[in-house]
Parts: C-alpha cells; structure tokens; sequence
C-alpha cells in the first residue's frame, strides 16, 4: 500500500478521476503510521472517495496531501473513543504474500498445464505488470481455484474480463457450491488471456504449497534467477517471495537494491509495486485516521461500502451496455441483478417493421420502468443512479418539449446537462456528519470555488470575471438539479468563507452593498486601468455623429449598459464598477436627459489625460 | 466698460460633466474652484460687481447652449455659497458675498451675491496704489470723482460699484488712509 501524491484542485481539494465520487468528507482529522503520528498530518480534512481515501492538511495542503487507493486496501477497523484517545480507524493493507497471493498464484496456475514449455531465461520477473484487461474478448481454457476447497473450475464460457462487473452472475463452485469472490474469477479469466499471448512472454509461476501438480516443475528452473532462503539455504524460485521450506520471507535478487536496508519491510516486498513511482512511500503497517472531531462511524461505514462496491473496476471498463447492470453494479439490488440474464450478449431477436419499432418502445419502456423502479427504491440507490435519472429526464422533458416553452433556456439546458457531472461531485449535507455545520459551510465554500473556477464551465469567464452573488446562487441551485438545495444563507456564509480558506475567487462588497463574485486576482485597479484604456480609446476614435465638444480632448461618454456589453458584466455591476472609479477621482458623471453617463474625469485634471 | 471681445470660456466650459454636480468630493472641489474662477472671469469681464442669480442664469455663463447644457438655480446657488465660504471653512476664499435680501431688493435671500473678483481690501491696495502713483495724497476727492471722474477712467475702479466703493473706502478708513465726509450720497475723501 502506498502514499500516493495527489493533485489538488484549486480549492484545495483532491481531484477526482473520472469516474470518482466522493463520499464523505471530515475534517480535524490525523494521520498514524503503525502506531505512530506522521508529523504535519496531524490536523486536515479526510475524503473519502469511491476510489481512494484521501487527506489533505489544513495548513500547507499542497505539500501535505496523500492519497491510498481503496484497491490496495484490505480491510478497516473502527476503534473506538477510549478516555482521551480519539475514534480511529485503521486501515490495513492487503498483505502481498498472505491469502491474496495464494489466490494469485491460485489463479494463475492452472494456465501452467497448458504451457508445456518453460522458458525461464525470458521470463518476466514482474508477471503482474500486465494486468491491464486483454482486449481478447473470450478467454478459453481458463479455470478458477476455489478458494475454500482449492478445485479447479472453468471460467464461464461468457465471462468476459472487460466489460464484468461485480454483480455478473457467476456460477458457483462444481465441488464445494459456494460462490466464488468476483476477482478471483477476474484474475484467472485476465491471466489466461495474458498468458494465451505468446508463448515466450508468458507468465508463469509455480505452483503454491497447497498445489501438489508443481512439485516437480520447481526442479527444473535454473539457479540462474533463483532466490537463496535466507533461514534454509534452499534455493527458491525466484517468483516465490516465501520460502518453500521454512516460510521464511525472501528478497528478490532484482528488488534487494531497491529496498535497501528497509528491513520491516521484508514482508510484503511485492516487487512489481516498486516500480510505480519512486517518489511514493510505502506503507509497510496499518495507517490509522484520528478522527479527533468525531464523523468516525459514518466515514466507516461507507469506507466498508466503497470497499465492497469496488468501483475502481469500472474505471478501464467500457460504458456499461444495460442501464440495468450498471445499476445492478452498485451491487444494492440483486433482484436487479437476479431479472437481468446471465448472458448479457445473447443476440435479441430482430424484428422488424410496425412490430420491430413497437417492440423497440417496449423495450425502451421496460428499461425506463427498471431504472425508475430502481432509483426510486430507496435513496442510497437514488444516488448510486442519479446519472441515469438525469440523463432519463432530460430525455423525457425534450420528448415533450418542456423546453421550447421556457424561452432563453439554451444556457439552462447547457448547465442542466453538465449538471449530471457536477452532480457527482457537489458537496450535500449528507455527505458530511450532522452536526458539523462548519464543515458544511467550508466544504460547500471549496465547492463553490471549484464551481466558479472550472474551466468546462466557464461561469465566471462568461459573466466577465465578475458575477453578483445572487446570480451564483441561482446557477448554482439549478446545476444541482433541485435536488439538496443550498439556502442563501448558507450560500452567503460559504461565499464569505473564500478568504479564510485561501480559494482563488473572493467576495466582494460593493458601497450599495451588492455582493460580488471575482477572482482572487482581480482587483479595482485593474477594472480601472481597462477603464482608463477604453476611454483613451474612445479618444482616439471620432464618434459618429458630430458632437458639440471637442472629443479628441474629452473623448465620449459612457453609459453603464455600453460599459457591461463591453465588458460582458451584468449592468448592475458595471454602474457598480463605474462608480469605484468615480470615487476614485477616475472618472466622473453627467446627469441628463439621456440618462447618467460617464466621462473620463476632465475636471480634475484638464490639461493631461486621466493619470 | 462694456465687453469688446467676446469671452474666452475655459476648455472645461465645454466638458458636459462640467455642468452636473459630481459626487466624489475631490472631483466636487475641483469642480467649485473652476466654476468659481469662471464666475469670477466672467464678472471682471464684464465689469460685473454683483450677480443677480435669477438674471444670470439665462447667460452664457451657466447656460451651454452648443452643450445644451446649464447650471441650474440651485447648482449656481450651491457654487456661489461655496464661494462665500473661507477657505478654512472648506471655501472657495470668500470670493463672493451674499447681499442681504432687504439690500438685494427683490426680496429672495441669496439671489443676488457681490463676486469678489477682487476683494474690498485687494481694492484698497489698488486705490491707495493710485493715490500714491498719481501724487494725490492731500487732495480731496468726491466719491463720484473716484468712480466716474476722468481721472480714473485707466483705472479697474472706474465705473465701480458705488456700495463696493463705500466697502472699499471704509477700509481704507479703518487703515487711516483716508478720511470721509459730507453726506451720504455725496462723500467725499481726504486722502492722506
């Protein structure tokens, strides 16, 4: 297990794949190594996400931020508060030469029968690195080893490594009948069909203890890559990393180096990890989260979630084919998973004509009726398929032309179907214990910021770099589809947030009280100064029809509706903006007829332009 | 002394925020000192002692008429009670004085307003300067002499206010430069 480096959005918050959601967000929040504090992560915010369970720290979050992926996870353990110790829990990895790597090895063996040749000198030393899912569709020959009683089954003739989900229906084991876990089946499917390339290449591993067939293939490799036990002296081969005898960890020749002196480590040397990153730090023992202001039980519980749903397998897969399997993946609904037929890619009868077309919109409607079935079900499933429930209504409301009739929607059509993204990554209340108002409020506070300053969407590029608040709030709420709605006031109090928390867009207070939103970065001066440069322009440029005093002195002026086309601002935050720059001595007004306009002040400084 | 050539306006006579009373305090002073030296620009041009409001601002001197634009009552009223203000008082320099209503005649306080573009004791200076020039001291002169005389006819005070004169000599009295007798409506001055 490692410490992965993370990237940051720029509210300081970890970046998600794209698949990732989070789930759980907490803050005063530390972090053990095996029994010990890590210095500076004592005090940060805890995510936890369907892929990773990440922490960033308060102070300095860019230099101290880590992430484990929950793939590398094993198990986690919830302790309790004890006197003055705080609720932990602790997150233990998945040992590399215990039970994981006798279903490894499990799994891979059985491809050996078909191997009759061993060629040791081309072997890999790595022969995990190609796990990557073989784009060969239908693995054959390939078997399973049952975990409890060790038989070897074949893998479904339908199974196919790609597009499989946890909740594919597997056939039981033919000796023992107990279901076999979904990745050990992955595993020996995605090995044959490693291992069905050439044959050269091949991976090839002996046999584990509770494998008699090897027995005699140990005999043949060659001493040439072979790994002498440290307690024994038997001369292992070198993929084993325990020693056949005694159980005594090995040291790869290849990895010795690499490790170096770090003897702790000596059992879970897992050789091919140490080739991902070398920046990374491994994690030997346990890692422990101090949850010192408590959400330690939810943060738990759906830690144990993430860990048996294991959407980090989806992520290389292609788009699920049936909206229903996607749905049945989450793994809430068996019953979904019961309807939906054990083989997914049974050819389905064409028809065609009148009969073709209406069995098409009862298929259509079937398949509807099974996802609002499902989402509506209960709300964790709600939330498992709002992508679905999106993606359905958007489709409905076009059918029946909601749309046409609500004019100017071309922008609300636009956020609601990005909305189906944000959905995924927007901070809820639920997401965060109760209770926890100030976490709420700081973490809708970086949601915001993430908001604003999320390039795809370009809220504050299109509004200018300036928005009034209440526009925000408005966008904002309807990009989160009216569902978990933000109040305004604690819209406002997060927005006030933005400077304590260092987010790049700040509030800003007008003298008439607007609120704004702007970038970090962009302040009066710099309105000004491309105030200043527009009406210079104006100077320059004769106007176009002959006016009564001399414009290439004085230039023209401008109106707040001409200043906010120019500008894309909204008009009341361009008369906000040009009244900054009245007050400051820049510009000054007329009061007409035509209105209030704006000139370039003239008055202070009549001879030179404006300094 | 009737105006030969026509007034020259200040460039700034022709800006249209000019005529619109502006909010920002430092564009607002600005904006006061220029109308009032254009007040008081106008006045000498014009030999003008006084400036009946309600009269002048029908005038070129508040009404833009290529700009269409004008100073209204109130703004002009607002320029010239800055103007009276001393300049610690956050004044234009007490460079015009209000007349009271009985004084202005038409009744309306702060209608009408002496435009001091010079002030009764800059005037002083000049007419003692005149004296001393002209090797008067000694001499005796009626009032109207002063204002109307040929002798005086070089002079910036020739065709002068008869009050502003009577402000004028009275400070010179009190500097006792001079001394003033006879009746009012025929003084005359003993220069000394």
């Amino acid at each position: 297990m490692f410490f992965k480096s993370l990237d940051l959005t720029t509210a300081l918050r970890p970046l998600l794949l794209p698949d990732e959601t989070l789930l759980f967000v907490q803050d005063a929040v530390g972090l053990y190594e095996g029994k010990y504090k890590i210095p500076n992560y004592q005090n940060g915010h805890a995510y936890l996400t369907s892929h990773r369970v990440c922490y960033v720290a308060t102070e300095e979050p860019r230099k101290y931020c880590v992430g484990i992926d929950l793939k590398e996870i094993d198990r986690a353990e919830y302790q309790a508060r004890f006197l003055k110790s705080s609720p932990k829990i602790t997150i233990h990895p998945k040992p590399q030469n215990g039970k994981t790597d006798k279903s490894r090895s499990a799994t891979s063996s059985p491809a050996i029968p078909q191997q009759s040749t061993l060629h040791p000198a081309a072997r890999s030393p790595l022969p995990q690195t190609g796990i990557s899912p073989s784009p060969s569709p239908q693995p054959i020959n390939a078997t399973w080893i049952c975990p409890i009683c060790t038989f070897s089954n074949p893998v479904p003739s339908n199974f196919d490594p790609a597009t499989a989900t946890a909740a594919t229906n597997l056939p039981p084991c033919l000796a023992c009948g107990i279901k076999p876990p979904f990745t050990t089946v992955l595993k020996a499917a995605i090995s044959a069909a490693t291992s069905r390339e050439p044959a050269t290449s091949s991976a090839v591993h002996i046999g584990a203890e509770e494998n008699n067939t090897s027995g005699s293939e140990r005999t043949d490799t060659t001493t040439r890559g072979s790994v002498c036990c440290p307690r024994c002296t038997f001369v292992n081969h070198p993929s084993l990393i325990e020693c056949e005898i005694c159980g005594a960890p090995l040291m790869p020749k290849g990895t010795a180096s690499q490790i170096g002196s770090d003897v702790s480590r000596a059992d879970s040397p897992a050789p091919f990890f140490q080739q991902t990153r070398s920046t990374n730090t491994e994690v030997s023992e346990s890692i422990k989260l101090s949850f010192r202001d408590g959400g330690e039980k939810t943060f738990h519980e759906r830690l144990k979630d993430a860990l048996v749903q294991r959407k980090w397998l989806l992520q290389n897969a292609p788009p699920v084919p049936a909206p229903a399997q996607a749905t049945a993946s989450a793994g809430i609904l068996p019953a979904t998973a019961a309807l939906e037929s054990p083989q997914p890619a049974a050819p389905r009868v064409s028809a065609v004509g009148i009969a073709g077309l209406e069995q098409r919109g009862l298929e259509a409607r079937m398949n509807n009726q099974l996802v609002i079935g499902n989402a509506f079900e209960d709300l964790e499933a709600l939330m498992a398929s709002a992508k679905q429930i999106v993606a359905l209504a958007e489709t409905l409301a076009r059918e029946s032309g909601m749309t046409s009739t609500n004019e100017g929607s071309a922008e609300t059509n636009a956020v609601l179907s990005e909305s189906a993204a944000a959905l995924g990554m927007v901070t809820t209340k639920d997401m965060l214990s109760s209770g926890s108002e100030n976490l709420y409020l700081s973490e809708l506070s970086r949601n915001l910021a993430e908001y604003l300053t999320d390039d795809r969407q370009g809220i504050l590029q299109r509004e200018g770099g300036i928005m009034s608040l209440i526009d925000l709030w408005a966008v904002f709420n309807r990009s989160r589809n009216g569902v978990e709605l933000v109040s305004p006031s604690d819209f406002e109090r997060a927005a006030e947030l933005w400077e304590k928390l260092k987010l790049p867009v700040r509030l800003r207070r007008f003298k008439s009280g607007l609120l704004v939103v702007q970038r970090y970065d962009w302040s009066d001066d710099k309105t000004v100064r491309q105030l200043q440069d527009w009406m210079e322009e104006l100077r320059q440029l004769p106007p176009e029809d002959s006016v009564p005093w001399d414009w290439s002195m004085f230039g023209r002026a401008v109106t707040a509706q001409e200043t906010a086309h120019r500008f894309k601002w909204s008009v009341g935050v361009a008369t906000e903006e040009l009244e900054m720059a009245e007050d400051r001595g820049v510009l000054c007004r007329e009061e007409g007829i035509e209105g209030l306009r704006f000139w370039a002040n003239y008055i202070v400084n009549p001879s030179d332009s404006v300094q | 002394m009737s105006a030969t050539t026509p007034f020259q306006f200040p460039p700034t006579y022709n800006f249209p925020p000019f005529f619109t009373p502006q909010p920002n305090s430092n564009t607002r002073l600005s904006q006061l000192e220029k109308w009032s030296s254009l007040i008081q620009a106008w006045c000498r041009h014009n030999r003008q002692y006084r400036l009946s409001l309600i009269d002048a601002i029908d005038t070129p001197l508040f009404h833009n008429a290529t700009l269409r634009k004008r100073l209204d009552l109130a703004g002009a009223r607002d320029v010239v009670e800055w103007m009276t203000k001393s300049e610690e008082e956050g004044g234009g320099g007490r460079r015009a004085e209000w007349l009271d209503a009985s004084a202005g005649g038409n009744g309306a306080p702060k209608s009408i307003a002496y435009i001091w573009w010079r002030r009764p004791e800059e005037w002083a200076d000049v007419i003692a300067d005149w004296v001393e020039n002209t090797g008067q001291r000694g001499a005796v002169l009626t009032v109207y002499e002063l204002v109307q005389g040929e002798a005086t006819v070089s002079q910036d005070f020739h065709g002068m206010d008869t009050d502003v004169m009577m402000k004028t000599l009275n400070i010179l009295v009190k500097r006792g430069k001079i001394q003033i007798f006879g009746n009012e409506g025929e003084e005359g001055v003993k220069f000394f």
